[in-house]
């Protein structure tokens, strides 16, 4: 149930006339000690990941700086079974500067918001600068810094760094780095920073890269890459001004006032590959609960100033997510989930996952018939299961996430807000999810592959089109291959198969394969290795008199007459997919074929005492990757019905134009 | 200003305009065989892809949006932007509605059936003049769109600096409806100098805007009400038609959405002729009622008026 107006302010009153500030959430009983992570944990009583790495971070915010100082002690369990000396490490906030990778990729093609050729801003400058360095038992390292790029030589991007040690790490034995690390914020670029008051903090601390595939991976911060890194357990201590609220990705353990005017809180996370979180003194609080299979989840939603009327459209779409993701992929094991609402201007730190908290976006004139917020909050919260938990390689393999996540937002959606309504429902328009990532794939359809890297596709608006457009395009269609419940179990299996265990492409496809039990691999070279376009058409529908040399029979006996009609169906790309035609004729009647698609065209040809109506390729439009409904059909009889529509709405259009250039001339 | 004439001027400009309705139809046709022109060629692209196809059915059983971008982003797209075609073809109705106040605004002061050559002649007569008053309405934009940069930027500053949304959007409802009055009374200065042009055959552009400002600035209040109820009872009408079509009609009435937006048009344009024969029988009434003292030397020895013999 959601919590009313009036709860919302009674909850806000009662942390007015507490004395001070309070964080989103009440320490968890079962956590006294930030240093005992293993008690803290409600719903985990066994560790579900394989715990690679344990950060502990003390972290002062500066607010008139906009900027952090922190130390961070990462103690580093050497699992790759070899021995280990380099470690790289990931300075994300050095990419705000104007001659980065990420900034010169943006300034080329444009990316989240921030258009191509757009100028340089100062106020969005960031940086990140570890002033100190020492490995237990190794000293001061900080002079063994040494920044590199692996992936385009580009000197000028310090996004990644690399130390060496004086001696190997063995397989099996752990290496502690203390580090001193100081954060300059940008105003809000790309998910994170600041705005006014508003803090939201994310990539914010030197993070180790992770050991994969027999090589260390540590890319880069690319205009359209995400992030990767290794499970393990996060304890970090904020320190903030005490007007400050505070969200975060862990459970909060204590939080105290101290004597110079800020607080220090204590979070813990564990399972979790990253640590976020947010801080503004406007922040309204709105909480629930939902059961799932795993347990109690709390949601804790921060409202910006002037989103309230979006605190229950949030709320709601989160625990009706949850219910799907619960029912249909897996149970959601942690027991809290945190969104948080960014205020006006700070749209780019919208939209954005991290373990457990996401950040949604709204304004204060959404109409109910956008379904944006409630779509944002379901694609987020869905990154929990597939960037969070399974958490693939999200520079290497973005479609993992971001792809399978639009395949089931457009699922879940579908499921909550209605089949043709999901994303936009008025009574004069309406849009669905599912047909929106069709639009973003066919709009690029074939530049590259869904497996590219990154920040290897032709432009922007490529990465997008293929990740999520065509991704989900794919595995709607597959639907059709194996069947929507085969596709369904196809991704429980997957989740529950590799959660915590960063699997590879192959890992997903060959699990689709296992559960549906078919050799699908005629399907994945063409829709997830190739660029190949998917386009059939009917040539030609039309009925002739069999016996056409003969004069025409007279109208009272039309029925003695017999047609010979013809139907051409032809594949226009080069994409080779089984399809079904049904040929409809003026007697009602119909035949239905199966076409294999391997040759460019087939005739399916019909002698009978009627003539033909229609004929459809895969009328149920379940074959999405087909570029162009519109060529799927022919109706023998015109019908211009859409066509005076949109007649009508241009000429009025057109009419209020003339209209308006008259009035100011 | 008399207030004996203001009542009858709102409602005596109904009149006229219902009186002379021809001006209407003519308007309101060339209106739309040319808007019909103008997107003529993108339904004679988009049609073919419709008409026999099936999947127009999202077209006509509601209207989604992805079919219209589907069909916007196919390789050989018959959504081609009619933008340019569009704006060419409004151009000309702005012309035509130029070339065609001089006939209208005659009708409306002389308040006589004028024949069509009468009618044409007095279109022909001012339409250069009115071609120089719209050279000073250029002018006249200048100003308006300072002053518009310079609400854009304090919205932005105010949208920049406070955590709340609203500000913001209060300034910039304020400021819109504050620029809206201002093209307003913009719009009414320039309304009544063309008045002035034609009942006084005043030649000088730049005179007859001097005129209408003191005019406006002597009975701001009486003319600008005049014009803005008449304003209002048009955007009412149009606010309730675009409800009627967008909340109200079933996707598949085509003909009555094609009738209910025609009549919301043909409505606007009356609203419009309603003001500019409201501003026509006001000036009328005024010069009755007033002592005529000019404020500045007649022009000399004025061009006969075609409409004076036409009303012979």
């Amino acid at each position: 149930m959601l919590p009313s107006l009036s709860t919302v302010l009674l909850a806000a009153t009662l942390l007015l006339f507490a004395g001070g500030p309070r964080t989103v959430s009440e320490p968890p009983s079962a956590a006294p000690n930030a240093q005992a992570p293993e008690a803290a944990s409600s719903i985990l009583n066994s560790p579900f990941s394989t715990r690679v790495v344990a950060y502990a971070i003390d972290a002062k915010l500066n607010t008139t700086s906009h900027s952090i100082d922190a130390t961070e002690t990462l103690v580093y369990k050497n699992l790759t079974g070899q021995p280990q000396q380099a470690f790289p490490f990931h300075l994300y906030m050095n990419a705000f500067q104007p001659q980065s990778t990420l900034m010169t990729e943006v300034r080329m093609s444009g990316a989240r918001g921030v258009g191509a050729d757009s100028g340089w801003n100062e106020k969005n400058h960031g940086s990140i600068t570890v002033t100190k360095l020492e490995v237990e038992g190794a000293g001061d390292l900080t002079d063994k810094m040494q920044f590199i790029q692996p992936d385009d030589h580009n000197t000028n991007d310090r996004t990644v760094f690399q130390v060496t040690l004086p001696k190997p790490v063995a397989p099996g034995a752990s290496v502690e780095f203390h580090m001193t690390f100081h954060d300059q914020l940008p105003e809000v670029l790309y998910r994170t920073g600041y705005k006014r008051d508003f803090y939201m903090i994310g990539q914010w601390f030197p993070k180790v890269g992770v050991w994969w595939k027999n090589a260390w991976n540590c890319h880069q911060f690319h205009a359209d890459s995400e992030f990767f890194a290794d499970f393990g357990t996060f304890d970090v201590n904020l320190t903030v001004p005490q007007t400050e609220i505070l969200g975060a990705g862990g459970d909060l353990i204590s939080s105290a006032n101290n004597s110079d005017g800020t607080k220090s809180a204590k979070f813990h996370s564990e399972d979790v590959h990253d640590f976020s979180w947010t801080a503004s003194p406007d922040y309204t609080i709105v909480e629930d609960t939902w059961t799932g299979s795993a347990g109690p989840v709390k949601l804790h939603v921060l409202m910006s100033p002037g989103h309230m009327k979006s605190a229950p459209r949030y709320a709601q779409a989160l625990k009706g997510t949850l219910a799907w993701y619960d029912k249909n992929i897996g149970p959601y094991p942690y027991d809290r989930v945190t969104v948080v609402d960014p205020p006006h201007g700070a749209f780019n730190a919208g939209g954005m996952e991290y373990p457990t908290l996401i950040t949604a976006g709204t304004t204060w004139y959404m109409p109910t018939g956008v379904l944006a917020p409630e779509d944002v909050v379901n694609h987020e919260f869905g990154h929990q299961y597939w960037y969070g938990m399974v958490a693939t390689n999200e520079f290497e393999d973005a479609w993992l996430d971001e792809g399978i996540n639009s395949y089931v937002e457009a699922k879940s959606m579908a499921a909550l807000y209605g089949e043709n309504t999901s994303i936009i429902n008025f009574p004069f328009a309406t849009a669905s999810e599912a047909q929106l990532l069709r639009i973003e794939y066919i709009s690029m359809p074939d530049t590259d592959p869904i497996t590219r890297f990154s920040w290897n596709f032709i432009s922007d608006n490529a990465y997008g089109g293929v990740t999520y457009g065509k991704t989900g395009t794919v595995l709607l269609t597959l639907e059709k291959v194996v069947g929507e419940d085969t596709m369904l179990a196809a991704l429980h299996e997957y989740f529950l198969r590799y959660r915590f265990k960063h699997p590879t492409g192959e890992d997903f496809l060959k699990t689709i394969e296992d559960v549906s039990h078919q050799d699908l691999k005629w399907y994945f070279d063409q829709a997830v290795y190739g660029t190949n376009i998917l386009d059939y058409d009917i040539w030609e529908a039309h009925s002739d008199r069999l016996k056409w040399w003969e004069k025409e029979i007279s109208r009272k006996k039309t029925t003695d007459e017999i047609y010979r009609t013809y139907v051409t169906v032809h594949r226009k790309g080069d994409f080779i997919f089984p399809v079904d035609v049904v040929v409809k004729f003026e007697d009602g009647t119909t035949a239905a074929e199966h076409w294999d698609g391997r040759d460019r065209w087939v005739r399916y040809t019909y002698d009978r005492k009627t003539k033909v109506a229609s004929a459809q390729i895969d009328p149920g439009n379940k074959v999405r990757l087909d570029r162009n409904f519109f060529n799927n059909s022919y109706i023998v009889q015109e019908d211009n019905r859409a066509t005076h529509k949109l007649e009508n709405m241009w000429v009025f259009a057109s009419e209020w134009i003339s209209q308006f250039l008259a009035w100011v001339s | 200003m008399p207030s004996a004439v203001r009542p009858k001027t709102f409602i005596s400009g109904a009149g006229l305009v219902w009186r002379w309705q021809r001006i209407l139809w003519w308007i309101f046709i060339v209106n739309l065989v040319l808007a019909h022109f103008a997107i003529r060629g993108l339904v004679d692209r988009v049609s073919p892809a419709l008409a026999h196809s099936s999947a127009s059915e999202r077209l006509v059983n509601g209207y989604d949006l992805t079919a219209v971008m589907e069909l916007a982003v196919q390789p050989d797209s018959p959504l081609e932007t009619p933008g340019p075609v569009v704006f060419h073809y409004s151009v000309v109705f702005a012309v035509f509605m130029i070339f065609s106040t001089g006939g209208t605004l005659a009708t409306y002061v002389f308040d006589t059936k004028p024949s069509t050559t009468a009618f044409f002649e007095a279109c022909g007569h001012h339409f250069w003049r009115f071609v120089r008053l719209l050279g000073y309405m250029a002018l006249a934009f200048i100003p308006m769109g300072i002053l518009i940069a310079i609400c854009s930027a304090i919205h932005h500053s105010i949208d920049d600096k406070s955590n709340s949304p609203y500000p913001a959007a209060y300034f910039s409802g304020a400021s819109s409806l504050l620029i809206l009055l201002l093209l307003m009374v913009l719009r009414l200065w320039f309304d009544m100098a063309q008045v002035i042009a034609v009942a006084d055959d005043e030649t000088r552009m730049h005179r007859a805007l001097r005129r209408a400002a003191s005019l406006l600035k002597h009975n701001f209040g009486s003319l600008f009400w005049l014009y803005l109820r008449i304003s209002l009872l048009a955007w009412i009408f149009c606010g309730l038609g675009l409800y009627l079509w967008m909340y109200q009609l079933s996707p598949w009435s085509i003909t009555t959405a094609f009738l209910l937006t025609q009549l919301m048009l043909i409505f606007w344009i009356a609203t419009r002729l309603w003001q500019r024969a409201s501003e026509a029988l006001w000036y009328r009434q005024y010069q009755a009622v007033m002592v005529p003292e000019p404020a500045y030397p007649r022009s000399p020895a004025p061009a006969p008026v075609p409409y004076s013999t036409a009303m012979n």
